[in-house]
């Protein structure tokens, strides 16, 4: 269990409250009228509520996996942590190479790098 | 008994006292028998329509031997910590020195799912982002009525309609943080020592039920929200476009065989009699061809059967992980309940622990990138 304090109180106590209050946050910018924000930035709403997401989502990641389950302040978080971070290397091959990639990148790719042009 | 009559049987409980090891085939016979049940339930189904009973007797045969595999888990555990005695093995290697190796393995395992979960939402974003959005076709015109255009409806246009649709998925989600705080607790209480025994009894249990009846509450929403839907008291109907309940998805249509959907977004003439609810904007081409009357306008059709398909694997996966936490749960707060667990023996509230967080920590993912965007 937790050997340390977050702000001198209970950390599962503090991290669940911060769990609760993020997620209220993103049900409300869901149904939040961003419209007029957007149109002053200069994008779509829809891209506004996607930034808020995602930026409320990392945090509320890191709460859970550092004090829910035990990432941070045990002795054996240092090894546990590097333990679950060795797919990320995979994870990242996954979202950028597969997830974002375009069904015309194979073809608007420089040439240099296309099929068939290794430089040989 | 004797060390000489030491003789731990594989189907019993384990001879705990002679510090027999966690070793079980259990968990080995489940992964097999819930292979078997799910490529036969797979069989059984092709895009969604049911193929006849003829995989029925090999669903059975995998439910026999899940059940099978449980039953002589739950016999070599619950013995586990009755009485006192504990053997939990540390890992000597390097770098896992000292730390127990079955917390080792839990990381190992929630790593491979990690993976699981990854491939998911990549093949999401890809096409999400390979497909146009049907919305986006809808306002181009390059559609006509009666053939279906082949276009991505994220389940998020549904169910981030309204207060009522988001309703379900928000109290899930809710649901599923207090019960990663409550599963804590549990965990707080059985390593205290300083509590009497029988208050440390009712304390875990209390909490482990309260985790067992959110996940029941998660996988109940879920099904209102997939297969249901509810009925909106009168006073709200105006709140609902005058609609007195809020359908499903299925009754929406939101199938993963749906290669003919529709929606009231995607229909000209209910967008004419209600420009309160939808609007196709002055500056899309659609405005501009129907002001020109070169389109007739009329109901968009459209082939979502890659977007519901990713929506459904994704989330129902998710929810899988849930439903196994159910059967985890359930045995637990049964143990919990007979004093099973001790300061000396909460390692396997820890565990389960680590395990139930993760499916927390993946519905924090899903929940906005699904449910909501």
């Amino acid at each position: 269990m937790a050997h340390y304090k977050i702000l001198g109180q209970d950390p599962y106590w503090m991290n669940f409250y911060g769990l609760m209050i993020l997620t209220l946050i993103e049900v409300l910018a869901v149904g939040a009228d961003l419209d007029s924000f957007a149109e002053s930035v200069g994008t779509e709403e829809k891209v506004i509520t996607l930034w808020i997401l995602t930026i409320i989502a990392i945090p509320k990641f890191i709460m859970i996996a550092a004090i829910f389950m035990h990432l941070y302040g045990d002795e054996d978080s240092g090894i546990l942590t590097m333990t679950a971070l060795f797919p990320a290397f995979f994870i990242i091959i996954m979202v950028l190479f597969v997830g974002l990639t375009h069904p015309d990148a194979a073809s608007s790719l420089p040439a240099w790098c296309r099929p068939g042009t290794y430089g040989l | 008994m004797s060390d000489g009559e030491h003789h731990p049987s594989a189907w019993g409980p384990h001879d705990w006292s002679h510090g027999a090891p966690h070793n079980s085939w259990s968990p080995f016979i489940l992964s097999m028998g819930v292979a078997i049940f799910l490529f036969s339930l797979g069989a059984a189904y092709e895009w969604g329509e049911f193929q006849g009973w003829g995989s029925l007797p090999l669903i059975f045969v995998g439910l026999g031997v899940i059940s099978f595999s449980l039953l002589v888990w739950w016999r070599q555990d619950m013995s586990f910590g009755m009485h006192g005695e504990v053997f939990e093995p540390k890992s000597t290697g390097t770098p896992f020195q000292n730390i127990d190796i079955r917390k080792v393995a839990m990381w190992m395992f929630l790593m491979s799912e990690m993976m699981v979960f990854t491939s998911l939402f990549s093949t999401y974003m890809r096409y999400r982002l390979g497909i146009p959005n049907c919305k986006t076709v809808f306002h181009s015109g390059e559609w006509v009525e009666g053939t279906a255009v082949t276009c991505f409806e994220p389940a998020g246009h549904l169910i981030a309609s309204s207060w009522f649709h988001i309703a379900p998925g928000a109290i899930n989600t809710f649901a599923l943080i207090i019960s990663s705080f409550t599963i804590v607790q549990a965990l707080r209480y059985a390593k205290k020592k300083d509590i009497d025994e029988d208050v440390r009894r009712r304390k875990v249990t209390r909490y482990l039920g309260t985790t067992w009846f959110l996940a029941i509450l998660f996988l109940t929403l879920k099904m209102i929200e997939w297969f249901l839907g509810f009925p909106l008291p009168e006073f709200l109907h105006e709140f609902n476009h005058g609609d007195s309940e809020i359908k499903s998805l299925y009754a929406e249509g939101y199938l993963i065989n749906a290669d003919s959907y529709e929606h009231k977004a995607f229909d000209t003439d209910y967008i004419e009699k209600h420009p309160e609810d939808y609007s196709i904007p002055e500056e899309s081409a659609l405005y501009a061809m129907m002001e020109a009357g070169t389109h007739p306008g009329g109901k968009m059709m459209a082939n979502i059967q890659v977007s519901a398909t990713t929506f459904y694997v994704t989330t129902g996966t998710h929810g899988a992980h849930v439903l196994g936490g159910i059967i985890g749960l359930t045995y637990m707060t049964l143990k919990a309940a007979k004093g099973g667990y001790t300061p000396d023996n909460a390692v396997s509230i820890e565990y389960f622990g680590l395990y139930w967080h993760f499916v927390d920590l993946v519905w924090v993912l899903v929940f906005p990138f699904f449910y909501l965007y």
